[in-house]
C-alpha cells in the first residue's frame, strides 16, 4: 500500500506563534546558528513563519504563512543533484540524503520556495543542550543540505506501530513535530492517497491554493484561506 | 616584412627559455607567495567550513561560483584564435595562437578548481566520477553539475593536446640547440621528433582535425556553463538567452584576457618584433565586435524582463538596474561598451595601449556581469520573506586574488620552459608561397611594421 | 652501414638535391629528408600526404557516442531510483554527456593516429643531424646501394657531403 503524504496550512487560523518552529527544532536536530550567524542569514528553520505588515498604524494587517518544503511531485530541486543526495521516495516526499550530499548548494538554489538550508559550520550544541538530541534524527555534518522531511522518522515509527499491531494506519496518526504542536490546529497531515483523510478533503476545498503553484512544481501542501490573499507582491 | 633569417628568429623566441634574469625569480617568488595564500585559505575554509564565506540563505553561491563562471570564460580565448583562425587560414594568427592556448589551458585549471573549492564537502568530489561502486548508484547525469563534469574534462583534455602537440617540433629545436639537462630534459619531451614530411603532415592533420573537434567543443562548454544556471527556475536565470549569451561572453573575455597578457609578453619578453601592432588591431576589432554582439544580449535579456514585467522577476531586475546592485551593472556597462567603443573604434585612438585599457576594462566587466547574473537573482528568489543579500567576505577575496597570480605564475612558469611563440610556425609564414594577409600587406605598405 | 647526407640551406637547393638522386636511381621511399618547419609547397615536401585520419577521427567519434550512450542508459538503471514519475532514461539530458565523449572520441582518435603514423615517440634514429635546427634541410640515403652515385648526386647541388655510421 502506498502512501502520498501531504499536507494543509489553515492560513485563516493561524496565529503566527511559531510554536511549530520551536517545535521543529528540537524533533529534527536543527542547531541554533548563533546570533552572529543568524544576522549573517544562515539560520536554519526548516519551517518558518512568514510575516507581512500591510497598511499604516494604526490600520495595521500582518498576515502569517508557515513555509516548509512542499514536498513537490515535479520538485526542482531533485533533477540538478549530481549525486542523487535530492531524490523522492516511494510515499511521495522529497528525501535528502545527507550520506550522498556534496554540498554544491545547487538544489537551495534550484527551490523556488528558499526551504533548503545548508550546514555552513558543523553544527554543535553547548552542553547540556546535547541531552536535548532525538535519538531518531541523524545529526548532520557541516557542508550538507537539509530540509524539512514531513518528520519522516515519525511516518516510519507509524507504519513500524500499525504494522506490529497489524491494523492499518489511521489518520491522524501521525502528525510531524509541527502538526502535532499548533495550537491553532491550523496543520492538518495526512495520507493524500486516501481519499476519506481530512488532508485529501482539505486539499479539494474551495478555499485551497497552492504556493508559487505558477512554477509548476506541484506542491503537496495546500494552503487554505477565505477569500485570495491579496494580489500584491505577497503571492 | 624584412626577411629575417631563420636563425635570428629562432635565436629571439628561444631567448626567453635559455637566459633567466633575477627579475624573473623575483615575479615567480612573489606570485607563488600569493597563490600558496590562495590555497591555505582554501584548507582554511575545508577545515572551519564554508560559513567562513559570505555565502548565505538564500544566495548559495556568490565570489566562488562567479569565479568559476569567469575563468571558464577566459579560456575561451585560446579556441577562437587558434581554432577558427586556423580553419580560415588566416595568417595574422601565427604569433598568437600559442599565447592563447596557454591561456585556455591555464584558465580551464584553474577554473575547474572553483567547483571543488564551492563544495561543501569537498573530499567527497570523487563522487561525480562514473565509476562502478558497489552501491550501484552513478553520477546524476540529469544534473547540470554532471554536465559541467564531462564538458570541462573534455575541454581542458583536448587544449592540453591541441597546446602540446604543435609544441613537439619546437622542442626538438630546444633540443637540437642545448646540452645537458636541457638537451635530456627536451629530448625526452619531444619524443624523438625528426621532421620528416610524413611528420608534418601527420602533425598538421592532426591539428587541423583537433581545431575542427575543439570549436563545438568550447561553444558546449560554455552552454554548459550557462545550464547551471538557466536550468534552474529562478528569475532572470530560466532564460532560453542564456546559452549564446554565456558563448559570446566567454569569447569576450578571452580576447581581452589576451590582449593584456600578449602586451605583457611583449614587453617584458622583447617580442617587439614579432606581436606588433596589427596582430593587437585585429584582436582589438574582434574585440569590438564581440562588444557589440554582447551588449546585443544584454539588451535583448533586459527588455523582454522588462517587457514581460512579471513580479517574479522584477525585484530582481530592478535590484540591477536601479536598486542595490545598480552601481555595480552601470560599471559594467561602463566598462563592457562605453570604454573599449572609442578605444577600439576612432582611428587616432588606436594602439596597443588603448586595446590594452579597454581589454582591462573588459576583464572588470565581464567579471562584474558573471556576479550580476548570480547574485541578484538569488537575492530576490521566491517569497519577499526570504529574499536576502550577499558581499563577499576575505577568504573569497583571497582566493579570487590567487587566481590571478596562479594564472600570471602559470604563465610565466610555461614561457620560461616552452617558447610563447610557436617557432614553426612563424618559420612557415615566412615562406614566400604563402598568402601574406591583406592587413599584414597593408601595415607593410604603411610602415607600421617594426 | 653508412648514410650519406648533405644538408641544404635554401628549398630549392633541396628540391635539386632530391631530383639528382632520383636522377641517380635512387627509389623516392629511401630518401630520408629531414627539416625544422613544413614544406608542403614544393614537391619534395608534399609526399605522403594521403592520410586516413579524417576518417580514423570519425570513427573515433563514433565510439565515444556509442560509450556516452551506454554508459547514460545503462548506468541510470543500474538502481531502481524513483524520481516521483519523471523519466529514468532522460536521452534529451544524456545527449549532451554523448556530445562531449564523441568529440572527445575525436580527438583521442586523432592523436593516437598522429603518434602511430609519426612513430612517436620513438627514440632519435642516429641518421640526423642537429644542424636542421638552425634551419637546413637534410637530404640523404641511410644505406645507399651505390655511395659514389649518391655523393655525386648531393655534391652537384651542396656545398659538402657527409658520411655517418648508422646503427641498424
Amino acid at each position: 500500500m502506498s502512501h502520498n503524504w501531504g499536507m494543509a496550512v489553515d492560513l485563516d487560523r493561524c496565529t503566527g506563534c511559531e510554536a511549530c518552529v520551536v517545535a521543529c527544532h528540537s524533533e529534527n536536530n536543527i542547531p541554533t546558528v548563533g546570533a552572529t550567524e543568524a544576522a549573517r542569514g544562515r539560520a536554519m528553520h526548516w519551517i518558518r513563519v512568514e510575516r507581512y505588515w500591510e497598511g499604516e498604524f494604526p490600520d495595521v494587517k500582518v498576515k502569517f504563512r508557515p513555509v516548509l518544503c512542499q514536498q513537490c511531485d515535479t520538485a526542482p530541486c531533485e533533477p540538478v543533484c549530481p549525486t542523487y543526495a535530492s531524490s523522492h521516495s516511494e510515499d511521495g516526499l522529497n528525501s535528502q540524503i545527507y550520506n550522498r550530499c556534496i554540498g554544491t548548494r545547487y538544489c537551495a538554489n534550484a527551490c523556488g520556495y528558499n526551504v533548503r538550508f545548508f550546514n555552513f559550520f558543523p553544527p554543535a550544541w553547548d552542553k547540556p543542550l546535547h541531552l536535548q538530541l532525538n535519538p531518531d534524527v541523524s545529526v548532520r555534518e557541516g557542508g550538507v543540505m537539509e530540509k524539512c522531511t514531513f518528520c519522516i522518522q515519525r511516518i516510519n515509527a507509524g507504519k513500524v506501530a500499525s504494522g506490529m499491531a497489524q491494523r492499518p494506519l489511521m489518520d491522524g496518526e501521525i502528525q510531524p513535530a509541527c502538526v502535532q504542536s499548533c495550537s491553532a490546529n491550523a496543520l492538518v497531515f495526512g495520507d493524500l492517497a486516501d481519499p476519506d483523510s481530512m488532508v485529501s478533503k482539505l486539499a479539494k476545498s474551495p478555499r485551497g491554493t497552492k504556493l508559487l503553484e505558477e512554477l509548476g512544481t506541484k506542491p503537496k501542501i495546500t494552503y487554505l484561506q477565505r477569500g485570495s490573499w491579496d494580489d500584491s507582491q505577497n503571492k | 616584412m624584412t626577411r629575417r633569417t631563420s636563425n635570428s628568429l629562432t635565436d629571439d623566441l628561444l631567448r626567453p627559455v635559455l637566459e633567466t634574469s633575477t627579475k624573473f625569480y623575483v615575479t615567480t617568488a612573489l606570485l607563488a607567495l600569493i597563490v600558496a595564500a590562495g590555497f591555505g585559505t582554501w584548507f582554511y575554509q575545508i577545515y572551519f567550513g564554508l560559513g567562513v564565506t559570505g555565502d548565505n540563505w538564500p544566495v548559495f553561491w556568490g565570489l566562488h561560483e562567479t569565479n568559476f563562471v569567469f575563468w571558464i570564460g577566459i579560456s575561451h580565448a585560446g579556441t577562437l584564435i587558434s581554432a577558427i583562425l586556423r580553419i580560415v587560414n588566416a595568417t595574422w594568427r601565427r604569433p598568437v595562437t600559442r599565447c592563447a592556448e596557454v591561456i585556455t589551458a591555464f584558465a580551464l585549471m584553474i577554473g575547474a578548481l572553483f567547483p571543488l573549492i564551492h563544495l561543501g564537502r569537498p573530499w567527497l568530489a570523487w563522487w561525480l566520477i562514473p565509476y562502478p561502486s558497489e552501491r550501484l548508484l552513478w553520477p546524476n547525469y540529469r544534473s547540470p553539475l554532471v554536465w559541467d563534469f564531462f564538458a570541462i574534462n573534455t575541454y581542458l583534455l583536448s587544449s592540453l593536446l591541441f597546446l602540446a602537440l604543435p609544441a613537439i617540433p619546437d622542442f626538438a629545436l630546444i633540443r637540437d640547440r642545448t646540452t645537458g639537462w636541457r638537451n635530456w630534459f627536451y629530448g625526452k619531451l619531444s619524443l624523438g621528433w625528426q621532421g620528416t614530411p610524413k611528420q608534418w603532415h601527420r602533425l598538421e592533420s592532426a591539428m587541423h582535425m583537433m581545431a575542427l573537434a575543439i570549436i563545438p567543443i568550447a561553444i558546449s562548454v560554455h552552454t554548459i556553463v550557462s545550464f547551471d544556471f538557466s536550468m534552474a527556475v529562478v528569475p532572470m536565470w530560466h532564460s532560453t538567452i542564456f546559452g549564446p549569451y554565456f558563448v559570446v561572453g566567454a569569447i569576450f573575455s578571452g580576447i581581452a584576457a589576451l590582449n593584456i597578457v600578449m602586451a605583457i609578453v611583449r614587453k617584458a619578453l622583447h617580442l617587439e618584433k614579432y606581436l606588433q601592432p596589427i596582430h593587437f588591431r585585429n584582436l582589438g576589432k574582434l574585440m569590438l565586435a564581440m562588444s557589440l554582439l554582447w551588449g546585443y544580449f544584454v539588451f535583448n535579456e533586459r527588455l523582454v524582463t522588462w517587457y514581460g514585467n512579471t513580479p517574479h522577476e522584477m525585484a530582481a531586475l530592478w535590484s540591477t538596474q536601479m536598486g542595490r546592485y545598480s552601481p555595480l551593472f552601470w560599471t559594467m556597462i561602463v566598462c563592457n561598451f562605453v570604454l573599449p567603443f572609442p578605444l577600439l573604434t576612432i582611428r587616432k585612438l588606436r594602439s596597443i595601449t588603448a586595446t590594452v585599457i579597454a581589454s582591462c576594462g573588459v576583464v572588470v566587466g565581464m567579471w562584474l556581469e558573471r556576479f550580476l547574473i548570480i547574485v541578484p537573482s538569488l537575492s530576490y528568489k521566491g517569497t519577499p520573506y526570504s529574499w536576502g543579500a550577499y558581499l563577499p567576505r576575505w577568504p573569497e577575496i583571497v582566493i579570487f586574488s590567487s587566481s590571478f597570480a596562479a594564472m600570471a605564475l602559470l604563465y610565466l612558469l610555461f614561457s620560461k620552459f616552452i617558447p610563447i611563440i610557436s617557432i614553426w610556425e612563424m618559420k612557415v609564414g615566412e615562406h614566400p608561397h604563402i598568402k601574406v594577409a591583406a592587413e599584414v600587406q597593408e601595415a607593410e605598405a604603411a610602415g607600421e611594421l617594426i | 652501414m653508412t648514410g650519406v647526407y648533405g644538408l641544404f640551406s635554401t628549398p630549392e637547393l633541396a628540391q635539386e638535391a632530391v631530383d639528382g638522386l632520383r636522377a641517380s636511381g635512387v627509389p623516392d621511399h629511401e630518401i630520408t629528408i629531414q627539416s625544422s618547419e613544413p614544406l608542403e609547397e614544393y614537391a619534395f615536401g608534399s609526399r605522403d600526404r594521403d592520410t586516413l585520419m579524417p576518417w580514423i577521427a570519425v570513427l573515433g567519434a563514433a565510439i565515444g557516442m556509442a560509450t556516452g550512450y551506454f554508459l547514460t542508459s545503462i548506468t541510470q538503471q543500474a538502481w531502481p531510483i524513483s524520481t516521483g514519475g519523471m523519466p529514468i532514461v532522460t536521452n534529451w539530458s544524456n545527449l549532451i554527456i554523448i556530445f562531449e565523449l564523441t568529440m572527445l572520441g575525436a580527438v583521442f582518435a586523432s592523436v593516437i593516429t598522429l603518434m602511430f603514423s609519426a612513430r612517436l615517440p620513438r627514440r632519435l634514429p642516429k641518421f640526423y643531424d642537429r644542424e636542421i635546427s638552425n634551419g637546413k634541410i637534410l637530404i640523404g640515403v641511410a644505406d645507399p646501394k651505390e655511395i659514389d652515385r649518391v655523393e655525386h648526386a648531393l655534391r652537384e647541388s651542396s656545398g659538402g657531403v657527409r658520411k655517418m655510421e648508422l646503427q641498424r
